[in-house]
């Protein structure tokens, strides 16, 4: 992540100058060494031919008035040192102002065509150049081989000329490139430079999309922004909702805590305090219990992790709160009863959670039914995993239960002693567990509250 | 032998006045320069160019460089040439006036490579492969007696000379002198110069046959020839030396050609083999630095290349003096067709040919 595009850009470059670079460079000096050959082998040429021109045969020996042009065409401008040697057809020395290292090879290919060569002599290299010329004589005409020669030092100079303009070009244009790149890369990031510029100078409560002119590669980036956006906008109004719900919640309780006391206060008579004092201690309950739902439920908004998880005997869990429920108070007048497969059914979970889960469900069934209501919890497991669920059989008038999973619903009952959060506490536990709620009337009446854990339990949830 | 001393002491006192000074200006500077490399050295010299009109330039190089001793061989071309290859062990620095046997020694490899501040500046048309360098500029010239003069109209041309050797015969028989081909590597030069120049040189060579002209192999025999009056006419002369030998001796005049004037410059260059190599590279050094040119063109007849050097002897007064005219030999490869073996024996049978023509 860390890795900048700029550098690993330029470092593309680099390498790819770098390889082209010395591709051109080694192309470069090649052709340089051809064309400064070519180029002086057209001087050996033209000093080989002026030569043959001056020979003569005036009286059936060749004469030869040696052409200082022809010389001189042979040092080239970079005055190279120059040799000749003109040999006849018996192999005699005809003139010559040195010894030429010339081989049979060489004497032999030159009857065919004129031929060229690099040698080497008194230490130095030499570039050969021999040609056959027959030439028209009165009494004879015997071929004469002329050999040409000259010092490499012009080539060479000529070669390096060549390759330092190439080099030149080379850095010119990887010099120009550089700078191209530079500037398209600043071209290129600018869309990102002003994204991040008006990210920056958001206001903390602006969810609005983003207005930012992007090139189509980033449109992406941008929408998936967009949409993190509106949901963090929904989450955010959720949360504000549920903040306004919770303190009109909190303040029912609390009002009628001021109201009592208020009232015993204005009397003298201890009965009336005693009532006013139960009545304070009821409220003051309520308002505990949904304080720690409150609290629960801020709880659960964290991301669970897989260190929290666990392997859970779920049919346990069931039976131990059954049995929990079953002790207390409100179920006196419920008919509680548990169905669970024969054997243990286990699942990735987290403990306390799940446990609040079944608590808040059969709590809930406890509290919206009347009495003799027969209440049962179960778990069954079929092709698509194991489900939770709780169920009762009594009246419901409501047709879509499913909304009452938002917070502060109270099936319609709004003067229950529920707080309204048992259900949104349910759904947030499920939703940790990757888990499905259902809720659904039943025939011919009640209502069925159906966990519907994934394959496998939570074990693919993070 | 008198003359030449009397000449030598001239020279030495009349270019006193300004090397002198320069002399003094120099010397502590250059001891101080020297000091420490100082070693002794003997520096082996093979030159065709006599000692005594070469004397003020070895002087002052001595004078400079006391670490350094001068072995100064004079010789002729010809010697020279053997000189430079053949002797074991090789001289250091080779000087000659013969430019295509220079040049021919160069291109086959004797030389070596000179690169100091002075070589590296030196002109181009003066030098090659910074291996040869010319460091004189010598007119070539005709040389005539009083004698001539009164008898008849001195040429000033070479069509002049022509017309004269034709229209004179009688009076000219055994009167002429030229320098030899055959036997002077200068000789040869100068004469397959002027052949390359024009064809009616050949006439000249036939018209100086005529009159049974001798073949001298060196200016000096030619001069002394004009002085004791052997010779009224000598021709193709090395103005350097005829200009000098001209002001002792009234006798003898000194004409530059008017049509063209061909220039000889002496050439040095350093042996591959040399011994001496460092003091080898000074001595040519010293040869085209202000201060060794300034002595040649103050004290010697050699005339000066360098444009900023002033005195008699220089290039640029000669131009002034004579016009565009001059005709510097160029110092590249052409000069080698000059000494190429099949060439030159056409050109000696060709002028041998022209000499013996009988009419």
């Amino acid at each position: 992540m860390a890795q900048s595009l700029k550098r690993s850009l330029a470092l593309w470059w680099c390498v790819i100058m770098f390889c082209l670079g010395g591709l051109l460079l080694i192309e470069a000096w090649a052709s340089a060494k051809r064309s400064a050959d070519q180029a002086l082998d057209g001087q050996l040429e033209a000093a080989s031919l002026d030569i043959a021109e001056a020979i003569q045969w005036p009286d059936g020996s060749p004469m030869l008035e040696m052409p200082a042009s022809a010389l001189q065409i042979l040092a080239t401008r970079w005055q190279e040192r120059v040799f000749y040697q003109l040999i006849g057809s018996q192999g005699e020395l005809i003139t010559s102002n040195t010894q030429l290292p010339i081989s049979t090879r060489l004497h032999q290919q030159i009857r065919l065509a004129p031929v060229f060569a690099n040698v080497e002599f008194q230490g130095s290299s030499l570039r050969l150049h021999g040609r056959q010329v027959t030439s028209a004589g009165w009494e004879t005409q015997e071929p004469v081989e002329v050999w040409v020669a000259h010092t490499t030092e012009g080539r060479e100079a000529l070669a390096q000329t060549l390759v330092g303009g190439t080099l030149t070009r080379l850095a010119m244009t990887m010099l120009i490139t550089g700078l191209i790149l530079v500037f398209v890369m600043r071209a290129w990031l600018m869309p990102i430079r002003r994204l991040r510029q008006v990210l920056r100078g958001r206001k903390l409560d602006d969810y609005s999309a983003l207005r930012v002119d992007v090139p189509a590669e980033l449109r992406e980036l941008t929408d998936t922004l967009d949409h993190l956006l509106e949901r963090q906008d929904q989450h955010r109004e959720a949360l504000l909702r549920f903040i306004a719900d919770a303190s009109h919640q909190l303040r029912t309780p609390l009002a009628g805590l001021q109201n009592s006391s208020e009232l015993a206060l204005g009397s003298t008579d201890p009965e009336r305090w005693r009532q006013a004092l139960e009545t304070i201690y009821q409220a003051s309950g309520r308002t505990s219990r949904l304080a720690a739902q409150l609290l629960n439920l801020a709880r659960l908004r964290h991301q669970v992790s897989q260190a929290d998880l666990q392997n859970i005997n779920l049919s346990a869990l069931v039976r131990d709160s059954l049995m929990e429920w079953a002790d207390r108070q409100q179920a006196r007048g419920h008919d509680l009863g548990a169905e669970l497969p024969e054997e243990d059914i286990w699942l990735q979970g987290e403990a306390w959670s799940l446990h609040e889960l079944i608590g808040n469900l059969i709590d809930n069934a406890l509290r919206y039914t009347p009495e003799n209501t027969v209440i049962t919890a179960g778990i069954s497991r079929d092709a698509e995993g194991v489900s939770l669920w709780v169920e009762d059989n009594g009246p419901c008038s409501e047709t879509d239960p499913q909304r009452w999973i938002a917070p502060f619903e109270r099936a319609g009952l709004q003067g229950t002693e529920g707080s309204g959060l048992g259900l949104a506490i349910v759904a947030s536990i499920a939703e940790r567990h990757g888990a499905e709620l259902k809720l659904s009337t039943r025939v011919p009446q009640g209502l069925r509250v159906c966990v519907q854990f994934p394959q496998g339990g939570a074990d693919d949830q993070a | 032998m008198i003359r030449r001393k009397t000449l030598a002491g001239q020279k030495a006192g009349s270019g006193s006045g300004l090397s002198g000074c320069v002399r003094r200006a120099l010397l502590p500077l250059l001891l101080a320069g020297l000091g420490s490399a100082a070693h002794a050295e003997t520096l082996i010299i093979e030159g065709a160019l006599d000692r005594d009109v070469f004397e003020p330039v070895l002087a002052l190089f001595q004078q400079n460089n006391p670490d350094i001793t001068l072995d100064y061989r004079d010789r002729s071309t010809l010697m020279v040439d053997t000189f430079a290859r053949t002797a074991k062990p090789a001289p250091d620095v080779v000087i000659s006036s013969a430019m295509p046997w220079q040049l021919a020694l160069s291109n086959e490899g004797f030389s070596q490579r000179v690169d100091t501040e002075e070589s590296r500046q030196w002109p181009a048309w003066a030098k090659w492969r910074e291996e040869l360098f010319g460091f004189t500029f010598e007119p070539i010239v005709m040389a005539y007696r009083l004698d001539l003069a009164a008898a008849m109209q001195p040429p000033s041309t070479h069509q002049d000379l022509l017309d004269l050797l034709l229209n004179h015969r009688e009076e000219l028989q055994d009167r002429v002198v030229t320098y030899s081909p055959l036997n002077s590597g200068i000789g040869d030069m100068l004469s397959q110069q002027d052949a390359r120049y024009t064809p009616k040189m050949w006439d000249l060579v036939e018209a100086m046959g005529q009159v049974d002209a001798y073949e001298a192999g060196s200016s000096r025999e030619m001069l002394e020839g004009l002085s004791s009056g052997k010779y009224w006419l000598a021709y193709n002369i090395l103005g350097s030396y005829a200009m000098v030998w001209a002001l002792h001796h009234p006798e003898v005049v000194v004409q530059v050609p008017n049509d063209y004037s061909l220039v000889m410059m002496r050439t040095a260059f350093v042996h591959r083999e040399a011994q001496h190599p460092e003091a080898a590279f000074r001595f040519v050094d010293f040869l085209l630095s202000r201060q060794g040119q300034t002595v040649m063109a103050g004290e010697t007849p050699l005339f000066s290349v360098r444009p900023d050097v002033v005195g008699p002897y220089t290039a640029q007064r000669l131009r002034d003096e004579v016009g565009d005219h001059l005709y510097p030999i160029p110092l590249n490869a052409a000069l080698l067709a000059l000494v190429d073996p099949l060439r030159r024996a056409a050109f000696l049978k060709r002028w041998q040919e022209a000499m013996a023509r009988e009419e």
